[in-house]
Order: C-alpha cells, then structure tokens, then sequence
C-alpha cells in the first residue's frame, strides 16, 4: 500500500536577486531565509526516498495559451521541459541556471488522471505542457544537488477567471490521497506559490500584501481546521492577493486531517513569502 | 472577464520575438489588423501597462513581456 511520506508547500520566487531588485536588502535576506528553510525540509523530503513527488503549482500563462486554460490538469508522459523564453522576465530569470529535462512518473501520473476522470474529476490533460518558476525554485531548492526524484506536475488554474473552487481543489487532493494508497508508491507532494501578493491582480497593488488574511489561513491549517478553507470564495482569495492559496487546497485534501508546522512566514511589502510543512502519521 | 483581443495580443507580445520587435520599430503598424478599441490601441501605443491591465490585460502578462513589462 503506498503512503504520502512528505507534504509540504511553499512560495514559489525563490531568487534573492529578483527580491533584491523588488524589496532591497531586506527582500533577498528574507527569501534566503526562507530558501534555507525550504532546503532543510528537502532533506526530510529526501530521507523519505520518495518514489515520486508530486507537485501542485499554477500556470503564469506560460504553459497555457488563450486556445485553452484548464482548471486543474495532470501533465502526462515520460519527461517535462522547463520552459524556455528569450530574455525571459523578473520571476522565470532564475530557470536559466536549473535543469533542462526532468523525468516523470508516468504511472502515478496517468493513475491520478484515469482514476480522476473515473472518479467524476473533469481532468485536463497534457503531454507537452512546459513548467516555470512555479514547479522548479521549490523543486530546485528542495533537493540542491541531490537527485530529483520523478515527478508528477499538477497544474491549477489560479489566475484566468472563473477558477476551480477551493471546495473543489480540496476534493481532488482527497482523490490524489486515495489513488496513493491504492498504489505501491511512497510519494510526496508539494503545493507552490503565496502567499498574499499582488490583490486583484491589479498593477497599482503590486507591493501590497494582507497579513491578515494570510495569518487566518495559516492558523487554520495549523490547527488541522479544514472546513473553513473549503468555505474560501474565488472573491476573498482574489481581493487578498492568496490566488495561489488553490495549489495549497490540493495538498490539503491530500493530507487532511493532518495540521501544519510553519517552518518561516516573511512579511515584504510585495508578498508573504512561506514554507508549511505537515506531520504525517 | 478580461477581453480576449488584449489578453492574445499580450500573449503574443510576450512570446513572440518577432512581432514583439515590430511593435516597438513601428507600434501602429503591427496593430492595425487587431480587433481593439480605440482606449485598448491607446494603451497599448503608449506602452501603458497600468492602463492595459485596466482594461482587463492579466497581470502575470504585463508583468513579464521582455523590455516592455510593467512593474
């Protein structure tokens, strides 16, 4: 019987030279900060010798073009690329040092994906998807040298309105929980991106943060309380800036009842930057 | 929902190099076939990346076109 042996889930910019340039000397100490924590919790991840590791993140309208943005798909096939763009931008800066190709783990892959669509999950699907900042800091940060094991990317569409709900999410963590336990793999699972950042999507708000909100969404996993998150509205997550909050949904389901250990939450006037960990039976 | 002419026309500046050294030679020019309003060729002529996200342009998109993104 397999078993999810690591769940974790952290902000998803983790170069200190982007932070540097956006919030000064305090940004690029306060995401080093957080990378080390996110490296120390890769040590656990690694000592657990994971056969997969699934990873729930969000496309940037990187991956997906306006011919299609699915709300929650499971990149298929034996490989994914990072993606690659001319004089790429601020947040995909840092892929130009990372790997280009990372194998996956096609049969739990294609488990979650038929068994899913069995299941009554509308799945999307993709053979060709590349994947950005979103999938590799965290993944990059989390192993440094050691090898990555196969992985099994999750998009979630947390940006292009109308998105999954977090009830909806949460429910499709569940099933990715069942479809490990009925395999013969330990797996972990990661959730990227948050927290608050940029509300409303809205350029004149970016350097805003809501600490507020964020504090009540971490207290709430801390204390294993997952019946309120399942009750967040696309409208509080958008105004608060916690869009990305749906990945960490996934991995709730996934792991729930489980509760929280923040290992680093950093206030920036351009984003709380984060690193949640989950004790696991 | 954001209006789909803005939002291609910010997908393809951002991914194609091409086109996207044809908007800033000649901005007009590589416009003139697009279905925009008046307010939306504006924008984009002035490279007004406030106004373009105004207009329903997403921000990941007009945060990240090379030499062009607004911060």
């Amino acid at each position: 019987m397999g078993r999810i042996v690591f769940a974790g889930a952290m902000s998803h910019v983790l170069d200190p030279d982007y932070y540097d340039r956006a919030c000064g000397a305090v940004g690029r100490r306060t995401v080093v900060e957080v990378m080390a924590e996110i490296a120390l919790m890769g040590e656990r991840l690694s000592a657990r010798q994971p056969d997969a590791l699934i990873v729930v993140a969000d496309d940037h309208l990187n991956a997906f073009s306006f011919n299609c943005v699915p709300a929650i798909c499971v990149r298929i096939g034996r490989s994914v690329q990072r993606m690659a763009q001319d004089h790429a931008e601020a947040f995909d800066k840092v892929l130009d040092h990372m790997p280009i190709e990372y194998p996956l783990h096609e049969e739990l892959a294609n488990a979650i994906l038929a068994q899913g669509v069995a299941a009554g999950f509308d799945l999307a699907l993709s053979w060709e998807a590349p994947v950005d900042h979103a999938f590799l800091s965290p993944v990059n940060t989390l192993h440094g040298p050691r090898p990555i094991p196969p992985l099994v990317p999750i998009f979630v569409n947390a940006f292009v309105a109308p998105q999954p709900t977090a009830r909806r999410c949460f429910a499709f963590g569940q099933h990715i929980a069942r479809v490990v336990a009925r395999s013969p793999w330990n797996v972990g699972i990661i959730a990227t991106g948050g927290l608050s950042h940029f509300p409303e999507l809205s350029l004149p708000r970016v350097g805003e943060t809501d600490t507020v909100f964020d504090r009540k969404l971490i207290h709430w996993m801390e204390t294993g309380e997952h019946g309120p998150l399942q009750e967040l509205t696309a409208d509080e997550l958008h105004k608060s800036g916690s869009h990305e909050f749906l990945n960490w949904m996934v991995l709730l389901g996934a792991v729930t009842p489980a509760r929280a250990a923040v290992r680093y939450f950093g206030e920036l006037p351009r984003i709380n930057l984060a690193a949640v960990e989950w004790s696991l039976p | 929902m954001s209006r789909y002419a803005v939002n291609s026309l910010l997908y393809r500046l951002k991914k194609d190099e091409a086109f996207r050294a044809r908007f800033v030679a000649n901005g007009a020019e590589a416009l003139a076939d697009l279905d925009l309003s008046n307010e939306e060729r504006a924008a984009f002529l002035a490279h007004d990346m406030r106004k373009i996200n105004e207009l329903g342009g997403y921000l990941h998109l007009v945060m990240s076109i090379p030499g062009l993104a607004g911060h």
